[in-house]
Protein backbone atom coordinates (compact mmCIF):
# COMPACT_ATOMS: atom_id res chain seq x y z
CA UNK A 1 0.00 0.00 0.00
CA UNK A 2 1.50 3.73 -0.41
CA UNK A 3 2.30 5.87 1.30
CA UNK A 4 -1.35 7.57 1.35
CA UNK A 5 -3.07 4.25 2.09
CA UNK A 6 -2.57 3.20 5.35
CA UNK A 7 -4.87 0.69 6.62
CA UNK A 8 -5.98 2.77 10.01
CA UNK A 9 -7.34 0.89 12.64
CA UNK A 10 -10.61 1.70 15.26
CA UNK A 11 -8.29 3.73 17.81
CA UNK A 12 -6.36 5.53 15.21
CA UNK A 13 -9.39 6.56 13.40
CA UNK A 14 -10.93 8.05 16.29
CA UNK A 15 -8.26 9.80 17.44
CA UNK A 16 -7.53 11.26 13.66
CA UNK A 17 -11.67 12.22 13.28
CA UNK A 18 -12.68 13.43 16.61
CA UNK A 19 -15.73 15.08 14.47
CA UNK A 20 -16.73 11.54 13.30
CA UNK A 21 -19.22 9.90 15.84
CA UNK A 22 -16.91 6.96 17.29
CA UNK A 23 -19.74 4.96 17.49
CA UNK A 24 -20.22 4.95 13.89
CA UNK A 25 -16.52 3.85 13.77
CA UNK A 26 -16.75 0.93 15.30
CA UNK A 27 -20.25 0.18 13.05
CA UNK A 28 -18.68 0.49 10.04
CA UNK A 29 -15.61 -1.69 11.59
CA UNK A 30 -18.02 -3.62 12.42
CA UNK A 31 -18.48 -4.21 8.68
CA UNK A 32 -15.16 -4.97 8.03
CA UNK A 33 -13.85 -7.72 10.56
CA UNK A 34 -17.51 -9.03 10.85
CA UNK A 35 -18.93 -10.01 13.79
CA UNK A 36 -19.90 -13.52 15.81
CA UNK A 37 -22.34 -14.40 18.48
CA UNK A 38 -20.87 -16.33 21.32
CA UNK A 39 -23.46 -19.39 22.71
CA UNK A 40 -24.82 -17.45 25.46
CA UNK A 41 -25.79 -14.69 23.55
CA UNK A 42 -27.20 -17.32 20.66
CA UNK A 43 -29.77 -18.23 23.73
CA UNK A 44 -30.32 -14.95 25.06
CA UNK A 45 -31.41 -14.04 21.78
CA UNK A 46 -33.58 -17.13 21.32
CA UNK A 47 -35.30 -16.34 25.24
CA UNK A 48 -35.70 -12.33 23.85
CA UNK A 49 -37.50 -13.80 20.82
CA UNK A 50 -34.46 -12.18 18.58
CA UNK A 51 -33.09 -15.77 16.92
CA UNK A 52 -35.48 -18.00 14.49
CA UNK A 53 -34.90 -21.76 14.17
CA UNK A 54 -35.76 -21.99 10.20
CA UNK A 55 -36.22 -25.10 9.18
CA UNK A 56 -34.82 -26.68 5.44
CA UNK A 57 -38.14 -26.74 4.28
CA UNK A 58 -38.76 -22.92 5.02
CA UNK A 59 -35.30 -21.86 3.16
CA UNK A 60 -35.83 -24.24 0.77
CA UNK A 61 -32.36 -26.53 1.89
CA UNK A 62 -31.21 -29.84 3.50
CA UNK A 63 -30.37 -28.18 7.16
CA UNK A 64 -32.04 -25.72 9.14
CA UNK A 65 -30.64 -22.36 9.40
CA UNK A 66 -30.54 -19.79 12.53
CA UNK A 67 -32.22 -16.52 11.50
CA UNK A 68 -31.50 -13.39 13.27
CA UNK A 69 -33.86 -10.40 14.12
CA UNK A 70 -30.37 -8.29 14.35
CA UNK A 71 -28.82 -6.14 16.68
CA UNK A 72 -28.43 -2.57 17.04
CA UNK A 73 -26.23 0.46 18.94
CA UNK A 74 -27.05 2.37 21.99
CA UNK A 75 -28.25 4.97 18.88
CA UNK A 76 -30.35 2.83 17.18
CA UNK A 77 -27.84 2.01 14.13
CA UNK A 78 -27.64 -1.55 13.44
CA UNK A 79 -24.60 -3.90 13.95
CA UNK A 80 -22.97 -4.59 10.68
CA UNK A 81 -21.10 -7.65 9.95
CA UNK A 82 -23.84 -10.35 10.71
CA UNK A 83 -24.95 -10.90 6.87
CA UNK A 84 -24.91 -14.99 7.00
CA UNK A 85 -27.20 -14.55 10.37
CA UNK A 86 -29.77 -12.99 7.96
CA UNK A 87 -31.33 -14.33 4.94
CA UNK A 88 -30.44 -12.18 2.18
CA UNK A 89 -27.15 -13.43 2.59
CA UNK A 90 -24.57 -16.42 1.78
CA UNK A 91 -22.75 -17.74 4.21
CA UNK A 92 -18.91 -17.12 2.99
CA UNK A 93 -17.03 -13.92 3.80
CA UNK A 94 -13.64 -12.76 3.51
CA UNK A 95 -13.18 -10.01 6.31
CA UNK A 96 -10.17 -7.90 7.77
CA UNK A 97 -8.56 -8.15 11.68
CA UNK A 98 -10.12 -9.55 14.50
CA UNK A 99 -13.70 -11.02 14.24
CA UNK A 100 -16.24 -8.85 16.73
CA UNK A 101 -17.91 -10.83 19.28
CA UNK A 102 -21.65 -10.44 21.06
CA UNK A 103 -21.40 -12.24 24.46
CA UNK A 104 -24.01 -11.62 27.53
CA UNK A 105 -23.26 -10.71 30.69
CA UNK A 106 -26.03 -10.75 33.26
CA UNK A 107 -28.90 -10.59 30.92
CA UNK A 108 -27.40 -7.65 29.09
CA UNK A 109 -25.49 -8.42 25.50
CA UNK A 110 -22.18 -6.89 24.58
CA UNK A 111 -20.22 -5.79 21.46
CA UNK A 112 -16.69 -7.90 21.95
CA UNK A 113 -13.17 -6.68 20.46
CA UNK A 114 -11.36 -9.37 21.88
CA UNK A 115 -11.70 -9.88 25.75
CA UNK A 116 -12.92 -6.17 26.11
CA UNK A 117 -16.98 -4.84 25.55
CA UNK A 118 -16.77 -1.75 23.74
CA UNK A 119 -20.34 -1.66 23.18
CA UNK A 120 -24.10 -2.88 24.59
CA UNK A 121 -26.09 -3.60 22.20
CA UNK A 122 -29.54 -4.91 21.73
CA UNK A 123 -31.28 -7.43 19.87
CA UNK A 124 -34.36 -7.05 17.82
CA UNK A 125 -37.56 -9.55 17.87
CA UNK A 126 -37.18 -11.51 14.97
CA UNK A 127 -40.83 -11.12 12.23
CA UNK A 128 -43.63 -12.55 13.70
CA UNK A 129 -45.00 -13.84 10.22
CA UNK A 130 -41.51 -16.15 10.24
CA UNK A 131 -42.52 -20.09 10.30
CA UNK A 132 -46.23 -19.43 9.17
CA UNK A 133 -47.53 -20.75 6.21
CA UNK A 134 -49.87 -19.39 3.78
CA UNK A 135 -52.95 -21.21 3.00
CA UNK A 136 -51.59 -22.66 -0.07
CA UNK A 137 -48.64 -23.68 2.41
CA UNK A 138 -46.40 -21.50 1.02
CA UNK A 139 -43.51 -20.35 3.90
CA UNK A 140 -44.35 -16.72 4.38
CA UNK A 141 -40.43 -15.98 4.94
CA UNK A 142 -39.80 -16.86 1.55
CA UNK A 143 -42.70 -14.74 0.65
CA UNK A 144 -41.55 -11.45 2.89
CA UNK A 145 -38.19 -11.63 4.93
CA UNK A 146 -36.61 -9.05 6.84
CA UNK A 147 -33.01 -7.24 6.96
CA UNK A 148 -32.70 -4.78 9.36
CA UNK A 149 -35.17 -5.12 11.41
CA UNK A 150 -38.07 -2.48 9.87
CA UNK A 151 -36.88 -3.59 6.61
CA UNK A 152 -39.15 -5.50 4.54
CA UNK A 153 -37.41 -7.43 1.94
CA UNK A 154 -39.50 -8.64 -1.22
CA UNK A 155 -37.10 -10.54 -3.66
CA UNK A 156 -39.01 -10.14 -7.31
CA UNK A 157 -36.87 -13.23 -8.54
CA UNK A 158 -33.02 -13.63 -8.13
CA UNK A 159 -31.83 -14.38 -11.46
CA UNK A 160 -30.26 -11.56 -13.46
CA UNK A 161 -29.19 -11.70 -17.16
CA UNK A 162 -26.26 -10.37 -16.54
CA UNK A 163 -24.96 -13.44 -14.82
CA UNK A 164 -26.74 -15.92 -17.67
CA UNK A 165 -24.67 -14.10 -20.00
CA UNK A 166 -21.34 -14.58 -17.40
CA UNK A 167 -20.83 -10.59 -17.67
CA UNK A 168 -21.96 -9.61 -13.64
CA UNK A 169 -20.92 -7.09 -11.77
CA UNK A 170 -17.55 -8.78 -10.26
CA UNK A 171 -18.66 -7.94 -6.66
CA UNK A 172 -22.30 -9.41 -6.57
CA UNK A 173 -23.51 -12.57 -5.61
CA UNK A 174 -27.10 -12.30 -5.80
CA UNK A 175 -28.29 -15.22 -7.39
CA UNK A 176 -25.92 -17.31 -5.09
CA UNK A 177 -28.40 -16.65 -2.30
CA UNK A 178 -30.60 -18.40 0.09
CA UNK A 179 -33.77 -18.06 -1.31
CA UNK A 180 -33.91 -18.74 -5.31
CA UNK A 181 -36.96 -17.49 -7.31
CA UNK A 182 -38.21 -17.24 -10.79
CA UNK A 183 -39.20 -14.32 -12.82
CA UNK A 184 -42.51 -14.99 -13.21
CA UNK A 185 -45.25 -14.08 -10.29
CA UNK A 186 -48.29 -16.27 -10.70
CA UNK A 187 -51.99 -15.56 -9.65
CA UNK A 188 -51.28 -17.83 -6.78
CA UNK A 189 -47.73 -16.43 -5.94
CA UNK A 190 -49.27 -12.99 -6.16
CA UNK A 191 -52.13 -14.39 -3.68
CA UNK A 192 -49.70 -15.69 -1.40
CA UNK A 193 -47.61 -12.04 -1.53
CA UNK A 194 -50.72 -10.78 -0.48
CA UNK A 195 -51.71 -13.05 2.01
CA UNK A 196 -48.04 -12.47 3.85
CA UNK A 197 -48.83 -9.17 4.04
CA UNK A 198 -51.53 -8.77 5.44
CA UNK A 199 -50.27 -11.22 7.85
CA UNK A 200 -46.86 -9.16 8.14
CA UNK A 201 -49.05 -5.93 9.38
CA UNK A 202 -50.26 -7.39 11.82
CA UNK A 203 -47.09 -7.11 13.95
CA UNK A 204 -48.15 -3.45 15.27
CA UNK A 205 -45.18 -0.79 15.70
CA UNK A 206 -42.46 -3.08 13.62
CA UNK A 207 -41.74 -2.24 10.02
CA UNK A 208 -41.27 1.60 8.06
CA UNK A 209 -39.70 0.10 5.31
CA UNK A 210 -40.49 -2.62 2.24
CA UNK A 211 -37.81 -3.13 -0.26
CA UNK A 212 -38.89 -4.26 -3.87
CA UNK A 213 -35.41 -6.01 -5.40
CA UNK A 214 -34.99 -7.81 -8.58
CA UNK A 215 -31.98 -9.10 -10.95
CA UNK A 216 -31.91 -7.02 -14.13
CA UNK A 217 -34.01 -8.90 -16.96
CA UNK A 218 -34.14 -7.80 -20.65
CA UNK A 219 -36.45 -10.06 -21.83
CA UNK A 220 -39.76 -8.27 -22.95
CA UNK A 221 -41.05 -6.45 -26.13
CA UNK A 222 -38.70 -3.94 -24.84
CA UNK A 223 -35.36 -4.50 -22.73
CA UNK A 224 -36.48 -4.90 -19.12
CA UNK A 225 -40.59 -4.82 -20.31
CA UNK A 226 -40.71 -8.25 -17.86
CA UNK A 227 -38.76 -6.95 -15.53
CA UNK A 228 -41.07 -3.50 -15.30
CA UNK A 229 -44.10 -5.83 -15.76
CA UNK A 230 -42.96 -8.27 -12.30
CA UNK A 231 -42.66 -5.26 -10.43
CA UNK A 232 -46.01 -3.68 -11.46
CA UNK A 233 -47.44 -6.94 -10.41
CA UNK A 234 -45.86 -6.82 -6.68
CA UNK A 235 -47.25 -2.93 -6.45
CA UNK A 236 -50.36 -3.77 -7.17
CA UNK A 237 -50.78 -6.56 -5.11
CA UNK A 238 -49.00 -4.06 -2.61
CA UNK A 239 -51.87 -1.19 -3.14
CA UNK A 240 -54.00 -4.03 -1.84
CA UNK A 241 -52.70 -4.73 0.98
CA UNK A 242 -51.72 -1.06 2.06
CA UNK A 243 -55.71 0.53 0.57
CA UNK A 244 -54.03 3.05 -0.92
CA UNK A 245 -52.96 4.56 -4.26
CA UNK A 246 -48.96 4.99 -3.88
CA UNK A 247 -47.09 2.59 -2.23
CA UNK A 248 -44.21 3.70 0.55
CA UNK A 249 -41.59 1.47 -0.90
CA UNK A 250 -38.14 1.25 -2.18
CA UNK A 251 -37.41 -0.10 -5.62
CA UNK A 252 -33.78 -1.54 -6.52
CA UNK A 253 -34.48 -1.87 -10.02
CA UNK A 254 -32.63 -1.76 -13.75
CA UNK A 255 -32.38 1.64 -15.64
CA UNK A 256 -35.75 2.08 -17.19
CA UNK A 257 -36.87 3.93 -20.20
CA UNK A 258 -38.97 7.11 -18.89
CA UNK A 259 -42.49 5.04 -20.46
CA UNK A 260 -41.19 2.27 -18.30
CA UNK A 261 -40.64 4.71 -15.34
CA UNK A 262 -43.77 6.16 -16.01
CA UNK A 263 -46.04 2.63 -15.83
CA UNK A 264 -44.34 1.94 -12.45
CA UNK A 265 -45.48 5.23 -10.98
CA UNK A 266 -49.15 4.55 -11.86
CA UNK A 267 -49.06 0.98 -10.51
CA UNK A 268 -48.21 3.15 -7.21
CA UNK A 269 -44.03 3.77 -7.02
CA UNK A 270 -43.54 6.00 -5.15
CA UNK A 271 -39.43 6.16 -5.68
CA UNK A 272 -36.65 3.98 -7.91
CA UNK A 273 -33.36 3.05 -7.58
CA UNK A 274 -31.16 2.32 -10.82
CA UNK A 275 -27.89 1.56 -9.06
CA UNK A 276 -24.54 3.49 -10.59
CA UNK A 277 -22.44 1.18 -8.26
CA UNK A 278 -19.19 2.84 -9.79
CA UNK A 279 -18.22 6.23 -10.99
CA UNK A 280 -14.86 6.18 -13.32
CA UNK A 281 -16.04 5.13 -16.48
CA UNK A 282 -13.01 2.50 -17.27
CA UNK A 283 -13.55 0.82 -13.92
CA UNK A 284 -17.15 0.61 -14.92
CA UNK A 285 -17.07 -1.32 -17.86
CA UNK A 286 -14.17 -3.74 -16.11
CA UNK A 287 -16.80 -4.02 -12.99
CA UNK A 288 -20.34 -3.87 -14.56
CA UNK A 289 -19.74 -5.59 -18.09
CA UNK A 290 -23.47 -6.13 -17.94
CA UNK A 291 -24.59 -2.74 -17.34
CA UNK A 292 -21.97 -1.71 -20.09
CA UNK A 293 -23.12 -4.07 -22.90
CA UNK A 294 -27.10 -3.16 -21.64
CA UNK A 295 -26.73 -0.28 -22.49
CA UNK A 296 -24.14 1.53 -21.23
CA UNK A 297 -22.99 4.29 -18.34
CA UNK A 298 -24.53 6.60 -19.77
CA UNK A 299 -27.66 5.48 -20.24
CA UNK A 300 -27.89 4.11 -16.37
CA UNK A 301 -27.10 7.77 -15.47
CA UNK A 302 -29.52 9.43 -18.00
CA UNK A 303 -31.77 7.08 -16.30
CA UNK A 304 -31.50 8.11 -13.10
CA UNK A 305 -31.62 11.63 -13.88
CA UNK A 306 -35.02 11.38 -15.97
CA UNK A 307 -36.68 9.68 -12.93
CA UNK A 308 -35.75 12.58 -11.01
CA UNK A 309 -38.61 14.48 -13.52
CA UNK A 310 -41.05 11.66 -12.63
CA UNK A 311 -40.43 10.75 -9.10
CA UNK A 312 -39.39 13.99 -7.92
CA UNK A 313 -36.21 15.29 -5.56
CA UNK A 314 -35.70 13.46 -2.53
CA UNK A 315 -37.29 9.78 -4.42
CA UNK A 316 -34.53 8.80 -6.76
CA UNK A 317 -31.23 7.47 -5.88
CA UNK A 318 -28.27 5.97 -7.48
CA UNK A 319 -25.54 4.02 -5.12
CA UNK A 320 -21.96 2.89 -5.62
CA UNK A 321 -20.49 -0.26 -4.27
CA UNK A 322 -17.62 1.66 -1.69
CA UNK A 323 -14.45 0.49 -1.96
CA UNK A 324 -14.76 -1.74 -5.54
CA UNK A 325 -13.11 1.43 -6.93
CA UNK A 326 -9.75 -0.02 -5.29
CA UNK A 327 -9.89 -3.73 -6.80
CA UNK A 328 -6.77 -4.35 -8.68
CA UNK A 329 -5.14 -4.28 -11.10
CA UNK A 330 -7.12 -1.65 -12.68
CA UNK A 331 -8.80 -0.22 -9.61
CA UNK A 332 -7.51 2.92 -7.65
CA UNK A 333 -4.56 2.65 -5.61
CA UNK A 334 -5.14 5.15 -2.81
CA UNK A 335 -8.07 6.19 -0.90
CA UNK A 336 -7.95 9.64 -1.81
CA UNK A 337 -7.54 8.81 -5.55
CA UNK A 338 -10.94 6.24 -4.80
CA UNK A 339 -12.68 9.14 -2.99
CA UNK A 340 -12.05 11.70 -5.23
CA UNK A 341 -13.87 10.03 -8.06
CA UNK A 342 -16.58 8.65 -6.18
CA UNK A 343 -17.29 12.11 -4.63
CA UNK A 344 -17.81 13.88 -8.00
CA UNK A 345 -20.00 11.06 -9.05
CA UNK A 346 -22.21 11.55 -5.97
CA UNK A 347 -22.15 15.47 -6.49
CA UNK A 348 -23.26 14.90 -10.32
CA UNK A 349 -25.85 12.85 -9.35
CA UNK A 350 -26.69 15.33 -6.15
CA UNK A 351 -26.66 18.52 -8.27
CA UNK A 352 -29.35 16.71 -10.89
CA UNK A 353 -31.25 15.72 -7.82
CA UNK A 354 -30.49 12.09 -7.53
CA UNK A 355 -29.62 11.21 -3.94
CA UNK A 356 -25.99 9.34 -3.71
CA UNK A 357 -25.94 6.58 -1.18
CA UNK A 358 -23.22 3.88 -0.57
CA UNK A 359 -23.02 0.63 0.87
CA UNK A 360 -19.64 -1.11 2.21
CA UNK A 361 -18.17 -3.53 -0.54
CA UNK A 362 -18.15 -7.14 0.90
CA UNK A 363 -16.59 -9.55 -0.48
CA UNK A 364 -19.13 -12.39 -0.43
CA UNK A 365 -18.67 -16.04 -1.62
CA UNK A 366 -20.07 -16.53 -5.13
CA UNK A 367 -18.65 -13.08 -6.37
CA UNK A 368 -15.73 -12.46 -8.94
CA UNK A 369 -13.49 -10.48 -6.38
CA UNK A 370 -14.10 -12.89 -4.12
CA UNK A 371 -12.83 -15.84 -5.79
CA UNK A 372 -9.83 -13.86 -7.04
CA UNK A 373 -9.41 -13.41 -3.22
CA UNK A 374 -9.08 -8.89 -3.69
CA UNK A 375 -8.28 -7.27 -0.28
CA UNK A 376 -11.50 -4.97 1.04
CA UNK A 377 -10.58 -1.14 1.47
CA UNK A 378 -9.42 0.46 4.10
CA UNK A 379 -11.45 1.71 6.84
CA UNK A 380 -10.81 4.62 6.80
CA UNK A 381 -11.93 4.87 2.93
CA UNK A 382 -15.81 4.00 4.42
CA UNK A 383 -15.61 6.43 7.08
CA UNK A 384 -14.35 9.29 4.39
CA UNK A 385 -17.27 8.35 1.93
CA UNK A 386 -19.82 8.27 4.64
CA UNK A 387 -19.03 11.90 6.21
CA UNK A 388 -18.37 12.73 2.31
CA UNK A 389 -21.95 11.78 0.89
CA UNK A 390 -23.56 13.01 3.56
CA UNK A 391 -22.02 16.11 3.40
CA UNK A 392 -23.66 16.36 -0.26
CA UNK A 393 -27.05 15.82 0.52
CA UNK A 394 -26.63 18.63 2.85
CA UNK A 395 -24.65 20.91 0.60
CA UNK A 396 -28.01 19.83 -2.15
CA UNK A 397 -30.85 19.96 0.46
CA UNK A 398 -31.46 16.24 -0.82
CA UNK A 399 -32.76 14.05 1.95
CA UNK A 400 -32.93 10.24 0.58
CA UNK A 401 -35.61 9.25 3.81
CA UNK A 402 -36.51 6.05 1.57
CA UNK A 403 -32.99 5.27 2.12
CA UNK A 404 -32.11 6.07 6.07
CA UNK A 405 -30.22 4.71 8.66
CA UNK A 406 -32.70 2.21 9.78
CA UNK A 407 -33.05 0.60 6.19
CA UNK A 408 -29.81 1.57 4.91
CA UNK A 409 -26.63 0.69 6.38
CA UNK A 410 -24.60 3.81 5.69
CA UNK A 411 -26.83 6.32 5.90
CA UNK A 412 -26.57 7.49 9.89
CA UNK A 413 -24.79 10.69 9.32
CA UNK A 414 -28.28 12.30 7.32
CA UNK A 415 -29.43 12.24 11.14
CA UNK A 416 -27.41 15.33 12.36
CA UNK A 417 -29.03 17.64 8.91
CA UNK A 418 -32.11 15.92 9.25
CA UNK A 419 -34.45 18.41 10.41
CA UNK A 420 -33.59 20.71 8.10
CA UNK A 421 -33.78 19.03 4.77
CA UNK A 422 -36.44 20.13 2.48
CA UNK A 423 -35.55 18.88 -0.99
CA UNK A 424 -36.21 22.06 -2.45
CA UNK A 425 -34.06 22.79 -5.63
CA UNK A 426 -31.29 24.96 -4.10
CA UNK A 427 -28.56 27.45 -6.14
CA UNK A 428 -25.89 25.35 -7.73
CA UNK A 429 -28.58 21.98 -8.39
CA UNK A 430 -29.91 21.91 -11.85
CA UNK A 431 -32.96 19.19 -11.05
CA UNK B 1 -25.29 9.17 40.11
CA UNK B 2 -27.64 7.39 42.91
CA UNK B 3 -30.93 7.24 41.98
CA UNK B 4 -33.37 10.24 42.11
CA UNK B 5 -34.47 11.85 45.08
CA UNK B 6 -38.27 10.32 45.83
CA UNK B 7 -39.66 13.94 45.30
CA UNK B 8 -38.37 14.42 41.80
CA UNK B 9 -39.68 10.45 41.07
CA UNK B 10 -43.19 11.96 42.40
CA UNK B 11 -43.30 14.92 40.37
CA UNK B 12 -42.50 12.68 37.21
CA UNK B 13 -44.93 10.22 38.14
CA UNK B 14 -47.61 13.11 38.39
CA UNK B 15 -49.33 13.62 35.39
CA UNK B 16 -49.76 17.00 35.85
CA UNK B 17 -46.01 18.07 36.31
CA UNK B 18 -44.82 20.26 33.31
CA UNK B 19 -41.51 18.36 31.77
CA UNK B 20 -39.05 20.32 29.83
CA UNK B 21 -36.37 18.96 28.14
CA UNK B 22 -34.06 21.25 26.45
CA UNK B 23 -31.02 20.01 23.95
CA UNK B 24 -28.80 21.92 22.43
CA UNK B 25 -27.78 22.13 18.52
CA UNK B 26 -24.20 22.10 17.14
CA UNK B 27 -23.99 25.61 16.92
CA UNK B 28 -24.97 25.87 20.69
CA UNK B 29 -28.61 26.94 19.95
CA UNK B 30 -30.88 25.94 23.05
CA UNK B 31 -34.30 24.29 22.30
CA UNK B 32 -36.63 23.19 25.20
CA UNK B 33 -40.07 20.72 24.38
CA UNK B 34 -42.34 19.35 26.91
CA UNK B 35 -41.98 15.88 27.40
CA UNK B 36 -45.55 14.37 28.54
CA UNK B 37 -44.39 10.90 28.65
CA UNK B 38 -40.95 10.98 30.76
CA UNK B 39 -40.98 8.06 32.92
CA UNK B 40 -38.35 6.29 35.26
CA UNK B 41 -37.41 2.91 34.13
CA UNK B 42 -36.38 -0.11 37.10
CA UNK B 43 -32.78 0.51 36.52
CA UNK B 44 -33.26 4.34 37.49
CA UNK B 45 -33.11 5.90 33.94
CA UNK B 46 -35.66 8.08 32.35
CA UNK B 47 -37.32 7.25 29.06
CA UNK B 48 -39.68 9.32 26.88
CA UNK B 49 -41.27 8.88 23.40
CA UNK B 50 -40.06 10.99 20.51
CA UNK B 51 -42.41 11.19 17.58
CA UNK B 52 -40.75 12.80 14.75
CA UNK B 53 -37.50 11.30 13.71
CA UNK B 54 -36.95 14.82 11.90
CA UNK B 55 -37.68 17.07 15.07
CA UNK B 56 -34.81 19.53 16.21
CA UNK B 57 -35.37 17.55 19.60
CA UNK B 58 -34.16 14.26 17.96
CA UNK B 59 -31.36 15.78 15.91
CA UNK B 60 -29.74 17.21 19.03
CA UNK B 61 -30.23 14.58 20.98
CA UNK B 62 -28.73 12.40 18.41
CA UNK B 63 -25.90 14.32 18.70
CA UNK B 64 -25.54 14.76 22.40
CA UNK B 65 -25.20 10.62 22.49
CA UNK B 66 -22.74 10.86 19.84
CA UNK B 67 -20.43 13.30 21.17
CA UNK B 68 -21.07 12.48 24.95
CA UNK B 69 -22.83 15.88 25.44
CA UNK B 70 -25.60 16.44 28.28
CA UNK B 71 -29.15 17.38 28.05
CA UNK B 72 -31.52 19.04 30.83
CA UNK B 73 -35.25 18.21 32.06
CA UNK B 74 -37.04 20.34 34.04
CA UNK B 75 -40.15 19.83 36.37
CA UNK B 76 -42.79 21.82 37.99
CA UNK B 77 -45.77 20.70 39.55
CA UNK B 78 -49.05 23.11 40.29
CA UNK B 79 -47.92 23.80 43.56
CA UNK B 80 -44.36 25.16 42.57
CA UNK B 81 -41.76 22.28 43.58
CA UNK B 82 -39.24 22.34 40.97
CA UNK B 83 -36.37 19.77 40.34
CA UNK B 84 -33.64 20.18 37.38
CA UNK B 85 -32.35 16.90 36.15
CA UNK B 86 -28.96 16.59 33.59
CA UNK B 87 -28.31 13.51 32.20
CA UNK B 88 -26.48 11.83 28.85
CA UNK B 89 -28.90 10.05 26.54
CA UNK B 90 -27.93 6.69 26.14
CA UNK B 91 -30.03 5.05 24.30
CA UNK B 92 -32.86 5.59 21.50
CA UNK B 93 -34.41 2.55 20.62
CA UNK B 94 -37.16 2.26 18.05
CA UNK B 95 -37.41 -1.88 18.19
CA UNK B 96 -38.24 -3.91 20.69
CA UNK B 97 -40.52 -4.55 23.76
CA UNK B 98 -39.92 -0.87 25.24
CA UNK B 99 -40.55 0.92 21.80
CA UNK B 100 -43.73 -1.32 21.13
CA UNK B 101 -44.81 -0.16 24.99
CA UNK B 102 -44.50 3.43 24.41
CA UNK B 103 -45.53 3.29 20.37
CA UNK B 104 -49.01 1.71 21.86
CA UNK B 105 -49.63 4.33 24.46
CA UNK B 106 -48.63 7.39 21.92
CA UNK B 107 -51.50 5.20 19.57
CA UNK B 108 -54.24 4.76 21.98
CA UNK B 109 -53.50 8.77 23.27
CA UNK B 110 -53.37 10.40 19.32
CA UNK B 111 -55.38 8.10 17.02
CA UNK B 112 -54.70 5.65 14.17
CA UNK B 113 -52.61 8.32 12.40
CA UNK B 114 -50.26 9.25 15.25
CA UNK B 115 -46.59 8.47 14.81
CA UNK B 116 -43.81 7.07 17.48
CA UNK B 117 -40.11 7.47 15.84
CA UNK B 118 -37.89 6.22 18.88
CA UNK B 119 -37.74 5.95 22.72
CA UNK B 120 -34.93 8.05 24.34
CA UNK B 121 -32.94 6.60 27.33
CA UNK B 122 -31.36 9.71 29.39
CA UNK B 123 -28.70 8.54 32.25
CA UNK B 124 -29.20 11.18 35.03
CA UNK B 125 -26.12 12.57 36.21
CA UNK B 126 -27.42 14.98 38.14
CA UNK B 127 -30.64 16.30 40.03
CA UNK B 128 -31.06 19.89 41.55
CA UNK B 129 -34.07 20.64 43.46
CA UNK B 130 -34.79 24.38 42.00
CA UNK B 131 -37.90 25.11 44.26
CA UNK B 132 -38.20 28.28 45.25
CA UNK B 133 -37.98 28.26 48.67
CA UNK B 134 -35.31 25.57 48.75
CA UNK B 135 -33.64 28.05 46.18
CA UNK B 136 -33.64 31.09 48.39
CA UNK B 137 -32.25 29.67 51.69
CA UNK B 138 -29.46 27.58 49.64
CA UNK B 139 -28.26 31.47 48.16
CA UNK B 140 -28.85 33.37 51.56
CA UNK B 141 -26.55 30.50 53.43
CA UNK B 142 -24.35 31.10 50.19
CA UNK B 143 -24.02 34.45 49.38
CA UNK B 144 -25.53 36.23 52.31
CA UNK B 145 -24.24 39.61 50.50
CA UNK B 146 -26.40 39.72 47.51
CA UNK B 147 -29.88 40.43 49.83
CA UNK B 148 -31.16 43.86 49.35
CA UNK B 149 -31.56 45.48 53.01
CA UNK B 150 -34.96 45.46 52.49
CA UNK B 151 -35.77 42.16 53.21
CA UNK B 152 -36.55 40.57 56.56
CA UNK B 153 -33.82 38.40 57.14
CA UNK B 154 -31.52 41.15 56.91
CA UNK B 155 -33.27 43.97 58.41
CA UNK B 156 -35.94 44.25 61.26
CA UNK B 157 -38.81 45.79 59.75
CA UNK B 158 -41.14 48.20 62.20
CA UNK B 159 -44.81 46.57 61.67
Amino acid sequence: MSEQNHDLGFQQLVEKYPDFPQLLIRKLDSEVRGVVMSERAIKQAQEEGALFIASGADVGQEASRPVFGGAFFRDGSWVLGMEPMFLQFPEGYTRKGNTYTIDTIDGRSWLFDGKTPVEEVFFAPYPAHFGKKTRRGTPMMKMVSARFPGLLFIYLYNRCCFWADQMQCKYCSFPTRVFKRKPGFSQEDLDDLQETMDEVLKDTGKWMNIVLLAGSELSGPAPFDNEVAEYVKVLTTLKKTFGTEKVYAKMVASAFSRDQMLRLKDAGATTYQPHIEVWDKKLFEWICPGKTKYFGRQYWIDSALAAVEIFGRGRVCTQFVGGVEMMQPYGFKTIDEALASTLEGAEFFASHGVGPIAIMHRLETGSVFYTQHQKLAPLEYHLRLMKGISALHRKYNLSVDFNNYRCHPTGDLDRLHTAHITNELIAGGTS
Amino acid sequence: MDRLPQEALNLIKNSETIKILTTVDEDGNPHAAFREDLTVQDDGNLAFGEPFEGSQTNVNLVRSLWFDKKVELTLRDRSGTTFQIIGKPYRYAHSGPLFKKFYLAEREKRGADSELAGVWIIKPEEVRNETYDVRKKEEDEKHPFFRHFDRASVRKVKS
